[in-house]
């Protein structure tokens, strides 16, 4: 290459893009099938906060998922982490309001721990990442599963107020979401953690020459995943207003967490991409789900519909990123 | 020779890469059962000559033919098809698979749609006693010496009824005796009527297995002769000679000052005894052959394998960096042979990439990324580096290798280190960009640093260095003045030292 050559166009902010376009593309989705099967009562307040509701779950786990993928790695464990959370959370309040606050501690706590865990095991023990936290999910749902065979305990009403309670028209979960969003984007945008963790995920050894800790680095990431894992099992909880050893698998949180991640633009290889993306992804997956509802078909081409969705995004986001490459 | 007798004929080889013409019009024949010896320096179009011929990449332009007949390989299989094998330096056999199934893989004999085990064993067995060796069919290949494994390759290669074969710097990671065994098989071979291209730039055992030799520099075949016509001296100057090209700057100014980078009796697994000091404002060239130790030594400098035993001094200090960020933190940086591996982020902004050491060392609270950080100032030095992009939130895959490498350097000089060791600084550089960094050097040393600058392009140690240190097995086997000529440096890189009447330590 010619220095001459080296004087390419600046190429636009792509970070901005993927959520955008997801963001204008389900909510015009939504709409239409809204008024094509003519419910314009899913349009109003309720409908949009119905809509916004759907997001919850997902959305917790896959801010997190976030963190682990930008940093190089990804996270098979949050299904399972997710019910220990839930479950561990009703067990311990019993119904009781004044319990409520040791659960929640103890949720953060093992989820921490967890996490912890999942990232020595990735950086200091250089077990791949798909290996360690599948592992390690396994063995949290097994003791979980030796433990207890169904809904164990139950969450006081004050708790439930998570999942149902409202500031005006908000659910409380929503604004959460978002909140916690903020806080991502926050964390990757404006600190020195945020930045070595894009460094990490670009490329790990590049940052270790450069004098990063990157084993910190990538025990930060999944720490952070997994008390992202724990919000969702306490959320779950409060909602089901109890928790149970199924309840993380059921809801597949840990491949979709993973596909709205990368739906989302964000580089399956690390290093690229951001939390508005995903929850965008999220919302994508919430439109499709409420847009079946409304169609009145089952669940199962809404299945395939996703899996094309996942191939069909990242198809594209190789094609541009090669476009891309001087 | 007339061409009746000629295994292999490559004419008029020409081959461009963006950056560089990697050949240049270049003829080369073999004749049936001839040891051919290809050398030149590092660089000199070696390896995409074989690359070529084994169907890798595809020549610009030129002819290969084969016993007389034009053949064109559009893929390394059709190469290996026509009887060409290459074994490479780092060697390919499966470690955790079998003697057996190595030598015969991706020809693996079958009877009835099933792999014939038996004859497998039967076989290999047989070619590895043609090769004179007792190797068991049966043996898991990773257990092997690399003696073994490299006779396991070329029973590999027969397995293919390889008529020619390509042997890169086969000895390279052998002791004597093992090397010398493995000429003897060369010769056995040759006598039994396959062709051999032996690409080595070690000249006693060039002198002693080659029928004639080849000397490529600069992307052209200068040379082609018999052996008997080629001492070692010729060869040398063949390799070596060329005009100094006049970007380089000129050296330093004043006398070096107090030594920057000291280091005492150091040793580790691939370095043996190494004593060297740096002075401030100077710049000390190494050089070497192809695993003499040199990306180690800097490795070992930056704390990334570092040393073992002896002592490492920084302007005085005693340090021992047991890691690249307690290096950094000692006030050594490093800038990497492999700057697309070891140290850009493609993916991100140039700001990004060139202040990936100021944040490894920011305070842990606090925003980083943007005001602290000091966008001016991390722009003001991207332009005094002379940067080449549209703008500095480009990302870093769209610029060109010399930019690329000018943005490390900007990230290297952030922190300014007391000692800079340049490993490779200008590989894939364009001439321009070159000039440029050897610029930056002298400026920086100027300054009152020192730097170590690790090179195999010898006209670059010659052009930039204050004094050139050469290493040769792990270890410095000679110093030289900067502006040594080539000849006397290779003499000792490759322990012909007489020849040259070099200084010695």
């Amino acid at each position: 290459m010619s220095s001459a050559e080296a004087v390419a166009p600046a190429p636009r902010r792509r970070g901005v893009n993927p959520p955008v376009i997801l963001l204008v593309g389900s909510v015009a989705l939504y709409v239409s099938v809204a008024l094509a099967t003519g419910q314009p009562m899913m349009l109003h307040l309720d409908g949009i906060v119905g809509l916004l509701q759907r997001m919850v779950g997902l959305g917790l786990v896959a801010i997190g998922q976030t963190f682990a993928i930008l940093v190089g790695s990804i996270d098979l464990s949050v299904a399972n982490l997710i019910s220990v959370a839930a479950v561990l959370a009703s067990y311990i309040m019993q119904g009781r309001p004044d319990m409520m606050a040791p659960a929640v501690a103890a949720v953060l706590a093992i989820s921490a721990i967890v996490g912890a865990i999942n990232g020595a095991l990735i950086s200091r023990l250089e077990v791949n990442p798909l290996i360690a936290t599948l592992g390690v999910g396994l063995f949290l749902q097994g003791i979980l599963s030796a433990s207890f065979t169904n809904f164990a305990g139950s969450v006081p009403k004050e708790f439930q107020a998570v999942a149902y309670g409202t500031f005006g028209a908000a659910p409380y979960s929503v604004i959460g979401l978002f909140v916690l969003a903020f806080l991502a984007w926050l964390l990757l945008r404006a600190t020195k953690f945020g930045a070595h963790l894009y460094a990490v995920g670009g490329n790990s050894e590049g940052a270790r020459l450069a004098g990063i800790r990157t084993d910190r680095v990538m025990i930060g990431a999944h720490t952070l995943c997994s008390l992202c894992a724990g919000l969702t099992g306490l959320y779950l909880a409060s909602r089901l207003r109890s928790g149970a050893p199924w309840v993380g698998r059921d809801g597949v949180y840990d491949l979709e967490s993973i596909a709205v991640v990368v739906i989302g633009g964000t580089l399956l290889a690390g290093g690229r991409g951001g939390v508005w993306g995903t929850l965008a992804g999220v919302l994508l997956f919430a439109v499709l789900d409420a847009s079946f509802n409304m169609l009145g078909v089952s669940a199962y081409p809404k299945l395939v519909l996703r899996g094309l969705i996942v191939i069909a995004a990242v198809a594209v986001y190789t094609v541009r990123s090669k476009e891309l490459t001087a | 020779m007339e061409s009746g007798s000629l295994a292999l004929e490559m004419v008029g080889i020409t081959k461009s890469f963006p950056a560089i013409r990697a050949l240049d019009d270049v003829t080369f024949a073999c004749a049936k059962g001839e040891v051919h010896a290809l050398c030149g320096e590092n660089g000199a179009g070696k390896s995409t000559l074989m690359k070529i011929l084994a169907g890798a990449y595809q020549p610009d332009s030129g002819r290969i033919l084969l016993d007389g007949r034009a053949v064109a390989f559009s893929h390394p299989a059709a190469a290996r098809k026509a009887g060409i094998s290459v074994i490479h330096q780092e060697l390919s056999l499966l470690p955790h698979r079998s003697v057996a199934e190595n030598v015969f893989l991706g020809v693996e004999p079958t009877r009835y749609g099933v792999l014939d085990r038996a004859r497998m064993r039967v076989d290999s067995q047989r070619l590895l006693r043609r090769l004179g060796s007792s190797i068991s069919p049966h043996a898991e290949a990773g257990r092997l010496s690399i003696a073994q494994q490299q006779v396991v390759e070329i029973a590999k290669a027969l397995a293919f009824d390889a008529r020619i074969l390509v042997m890169d710097e086969p000895t390279a990671a052998l002791d004597g005796a093992e090397a010398s065994r493995l000429l003897d098989l060369v010769k056995r071979l040759s006598a039994e009527g396959v062709t051999l291209v032996y690409v080595s730039h070690r000249m006693p055992e060039i002198q002693a297995v080659a029928d004639r030799v080849t000397v490529l520099k600069d992307g052209r075949a200068v040379m082609t002769a018999p052996i008997g016509e080629a001492p070692t001296s010729r060869l040398v100057r063949a390799m070596v000679g060329r005009d100094l090209a006049d970007f380089y700057p000129s050296r330093a100014a004043k006398p070096p000052g107090a030594p920057a980078l000291t280091i005492r009796s150091a040793c580790n697994h691939r370095l043996a005894n190494i004593d060297l000091v740096v002075r401030s404002g100077e710049i000390v060239g190494v050089a070497g052959l192809e695993g003499c130790g040199k990306t180690e030594l800097g490795r070992a400098i930056a704390g990334d394998e570092p040393f073992e035993s002896g002592t490492m001094e920084i302007a005085g200090a005693i340090v021992a960096p047991r890691h690249p960020r307690a290096a950094l933190a000692a006030g050594v940086g490093r800038l990497s042979e492999d700057r697309k591996r070891e140290a850009l982020l493609m993916q991100q902004s140039l700001r990004d990439n060139a202040t990936l050491i100021q944040r490894a060392f920011a305070p842990s609270f606090g925003v980083p990324t943007a005001a602290p950080m000091g966008v001016e100032e991390t722009d003001e030095r991207l332009r005094r580096l002379d940067v080449r992009a549209a703008n500095f939130e480009q990302e870093a895959r769209q610029l060109s290798g010399g930019n690329q490498q000018k943005v490390i350097v900007a990230r290297l000089l952030a922190r300014d280190p007391a000692v800079l060791v340049f490993a490779e600084p200008t590989r894939g550089v364009d001439v321009a960009a070159k000039a440029a960094i050897y610029r930056i050097m002298r400026d920086f040393a100027d300054r009152g640093r020192g730097i170590l600058m690790i090179s195999s392009d010898l006209p670059e140690i010659v052009g930039v260095s204050d004094r050139i240190l050469i290493m040769r097995e792990g270890r410095v086997a000679g110093e030289l003045p900067g502006g040594a000529n080539e000849e006397a440096i290779m003499a000792i890189a490759v322990g012909h030292e007489e020849s040259a009447g070099a200084t010695l330590q």
